[in-house]
């Protein structure tokens, strides 16, 4: 078994490869090994965070998790995206894979989470955990996976490379940035342990929100992957599928690491700021992740999916047959129905490690 | 007529000699160098720069008219002119004496066809504020509702055509007879096209709109309603709103507003405006942005003055974002295509220039690494590495934008607070 404690550098080690992988004629992160795709800096950071599960295992401790049942499908779905894109309707799915880009992008905002001093805000020594590593490789790792670093596109640019060899580089609709920044009006967040220091609930926060979206984008590269991989609307069917597929597994460590972390965070004792009060971490990660949860499981997909309609709609009432193709478009609806947010089973959060 | 012909004299010797000055400040240390056959040494270019800024400065505000307009657009054009120049030029906002009453009062008849006391129960004599243009006032409409109304100077449309026209000459001649000259006749012209626009009050009401329209589902922001059955190509009249500016930390708190987050939502609307809607007030010095408490003491902010908006041609923003994003990864592949989706352009493909520009802008900034904030550093930085580098085209939008985004750090700077469009990509926060 791989160590527990390591160094910043470390962490962020390069796999031997061979050959670097080249999308669209962008020189991206990771390459091949043996004819197999290698995601980058997973030299040490992979086993290193089975490590911290194991640890956690040996514990006798559960890992957080989001049910399956909650992860909203994506809108529009497979066969919806496929039908717009054979009726010559491009923009809408040009502008969701765009989207996308741009929000994996922002995933390199996780590099400027503030941890706080776990040795002052932490009641049970964390060395040896993911947490002690998170400011120490874990989220400088995230961040470059997301944004690339320096000549290696990242999950950005990967996306629009897929976008770009499945559409045939598409026109990017100008109102891409309009419909990010004004999804609606966000409500100010309320603090849920306020004796706790700023930083540390912030931070936990930040994990959870990106572990749910990270997981609820387990279904996008699914639909992503076998719409671009469709070779009867695909350009380049077998690339652009790859694309997505390598995005997929450079993720899972994500995924993992931030499961691991907030786990271990569970399992201690958590110190307000003062340092005259005490609370269990599993009351403050299950509250503020079951309240996370709940906002994007319910309300805030529904709202979006709800926009997407809209905006889907109008792109159809352009196109020749717009009748016929926007009941056709209606017909091949999912019908996914969002949990309700007094669903209490939305607080079933843990699995076994 | 004689008054006219008399003052376009006095105008065109004042320009000329203005003018002449300012080259003699350049090509006399020349000239003696010439003279005494000795090499030519390095000067103190800086001071000439400023006692030729001052000149042209005391020049304008005496002057008034398109010298104002001159100096603010040379104000704005980090990418020509020496850091002195931007600096004093830049001072000729809304600085300027007033007009008497009595041509306010002409103007205001004239174009609304009567009595100024059949259209307002209320005017108040002293101007708010007096710029290049216009000046504006207080006053309360016959049916009680309290407004702004900005009135036009009645002549000038002639200054302006003299001023021009006495401009365009000493252009010439300083091109005649300067062995290496600098070729004015674009900045001129462009001056000549803004001008046009500005003068046109119509046009300002039509942006005003235009942006209120962006922002109807957001309350945190306002613009003040024109009052179209009151406004004519000379005369502007709107809703009347007062606030605390925007950089004014003592009347902030005062005002009891909240104001930690005040530069993320304020550069959330400008965000909005410039990287979504392609279409900005191009203008955000603090006295153009108001700041009112909300019921739940955040900040609500009003902003004034749409003279200067500019339309953003389309894909501008998505290519701002482009080249934000990869100077934050340091991905400069990415940069040069952003560069180029911009309308940067460098002769013989030339890419080192631009990366070049690049990097020196990065190293400005407070943390070496960009971290999305365009800080008065870093653009007058990248504006210099652009002047010693004359192979570089930039284009004016770039330009405009990045003066905003100057502006917008110099009020966060003000309020110890950063500027950062990256930070305020989300959408709006509840106020």
């Amino acid at each position: 078994m791989a160590g527990l404690s390591y160094s910043f550098e470390e962490l962020l080690q390069e796999p031997a490869i061979e050959e670097p992988l080249i999308a669209g004629g962008v020189r991206c992160h990771g390459g091949y090994a043996g004819g197999q795709y290698v995601s980058p800096r997973s030299a040490v950071r992979q086993p290193a965070i089975v490590a911290w599960r194991q640890r956690l295992l040996e514990e006798g401790q559960p890992l957080v998790h989001v049910p399956e049942k909650y992860v909203p499908p994506n809108y529009p779905n497979y066969p919806q995206a496929k039908f717009l894109l054979k009726e010559g309707v491009v923009e809408p799915v040009t502008r969701a894979l765009t989207i996308i880009s741009i929000i994996e992008g922002f995933g390199a905002r996780i590099r400027e989470v503030k941890v706080p001093d776990f040795s002052a805000e932490i009641k049970e020594s964390v060395e040896g955990t993911a947490v002690a590593h998170l400011a120490n490789g874990l989220f400088e790792a995230h961040a470059r996976d997301e944004a690339g670093h320096r000549n290696e596109g990242g999950h950005k640019q990967m996306w629009e490379a897929a976008r770009d060899l499945g559409l045939s580089k598409p026109h990017v609709p100008g109102d891409v940035l309009l419909r990010l920044m004004t999804g609606g009006v966000a409500g100010e967040r309320v603090r849920l342990f306020p004796a706790l220091s700023e930083r540390m609930e912030n931070m936990i926060v930040m994990m959870a929100n990106v572990l749910i979206v990270e997981t609820f984008a387990e279904d996008t590269f699914a639909w992503a992957q076998q719409l671009l991989g469709d070779p009867e609307i695909s350009a380049d069917p077998k690339r652009a599928a790859h694309v997505i597929e390598c995005i997929a597994r450079d993720e899972v460590p994500h995924v993992d690491y931030l499961t691991v972390a907030l786990s271990e965070l569970r399992a201690r004792t958590l110190v307000s700021a003062d340092g005259k009060q005490e609370f269990a971490g599993s009351d403050v990660i299950d509250s503020v992740f079951r309240r996370q949860l709940r906002g994007m499981a319910t309300q805030r997909p529904r709202q979006s999916r709800d926009r997407l309609r809209d905006e889907i709609r109008m792109a159809i009432a352009d196109a020749q047959r717009a009748s016929v193709i926007a009941k056709r478009f209606e017909d091949l609806d999912s019908g996914w129905v969002f949990p309700h947010p007094d669903d209490e089973a939305l607080d079933i959060l843990l699995t076994a490690a | 007529m004689v008054g006219r012909l008399a003052e376009r004299l006095y105008r065109n010797a004042r320009i000329g000699w203005t003018a002449l000055c300012v080259w003699l400040r350049y090509k006399t240390p020349r000239w003696w160098d010439a003279l005494l056959r000795r090499e030519p040494g390095k000067r103190d270019m800086a001071a000439i720069h400023q006692r030729n800024a001052d000149q042209i400065f005391n020049t304008a505000v005496s002057m008034r008219g398109m010298l104002v307009k001159m100096c603010q657009v040379v104000g704005t054009r980090s990418d020509i002119f020496p850091p002195q120049y931007v600096k004093t030029l830049s001072q000729c906002h809304d600085r300027l004496p007033a007009r008497d009453f009595e041509t306010v009062k002409r103007v205001v008849e004239e174009d609304f066809g009567r009595p100024l006391s059949e259209v307002f129960s209320e005017f108040s004599p002293t101007a708010i504020a007096a710029a290049s243009l216009a000046q504006v006032h207080r006053a309360r409409l016959v049916d009680g509702r309290i407004v702004a109304v900005k009135v036009q100077y009645p002549d000038i449309d002639h200054i302006i055509r003299t001023d021009l026209t006495a401009s365009r000459r000493v252009a010439v001649i300083y091109q005649r007879f300067d062995s290496n000259p600098m070729d004015f006749i674009p900045l001129l012209d462009e001056l000549q096209r803004h001008l046009k626009m500005e003068l046109d009050f119509r046009r300002e009401t039509q942006s005003a709109d235009r942006v209120r329209g962006f922002f109807t589902n957001d309350p945190t922001v306002r613009i003040p309603e024109i009052l179209h059955e009151h406004c004519t190509r000379r005369v502007i009249t709107m809703e009347y709103v007062e606030g605390v500016k925007v950089n004014d930390r003592a009347a902030l708190e005062a005002a009891g507003i909240e104001y930690s987050d005040l530069m993320t939502r304020l550069m959330r609307i400008f965000n909005q405006m410039i990287l979504a809607h392609g279409f900005f007030h191009a203008d955000p010095h603090p006295g153009n942005i108001l700041v009112n408490r909300s019921p739940r003491g955040k900040a609500l902010f009003t902003l004034l003055d749409f003279g200067l908006s500019k339309e953003l041609p389309e894909g501008f923003g998505l290519g701002l974002f482009e080249l934000m994003f990869s100077m934050m990864t340091f991905n400069e592949s990415a940069m040069l295509r952003a560069f180029r989706e911009l309308g940067f352009e460098t002769k013989n493909e030339d890419d080192a220039t631009l990366l070049m520009i690049a990097r020196r802008m990065i190293s400005r900034s407070d943390t070496g690494a960009f971290q999305g904030e365009f800080t008065e550093d870093m653009t007058d930085e990248m504006f210099d590495a652009i002047r010693e580098n004359p192979v570089v085209k930039v284009p004016i939008d770039f330009v405009l934008v990045a003066r905003a985004f100057a502006l917008l750090s110099g009020i966060a700077h003000t309020l110890g607070q950063r500027a950062n469009a990256l930070d305020a990509m989300g959408p709006a926060v509840a106020g």
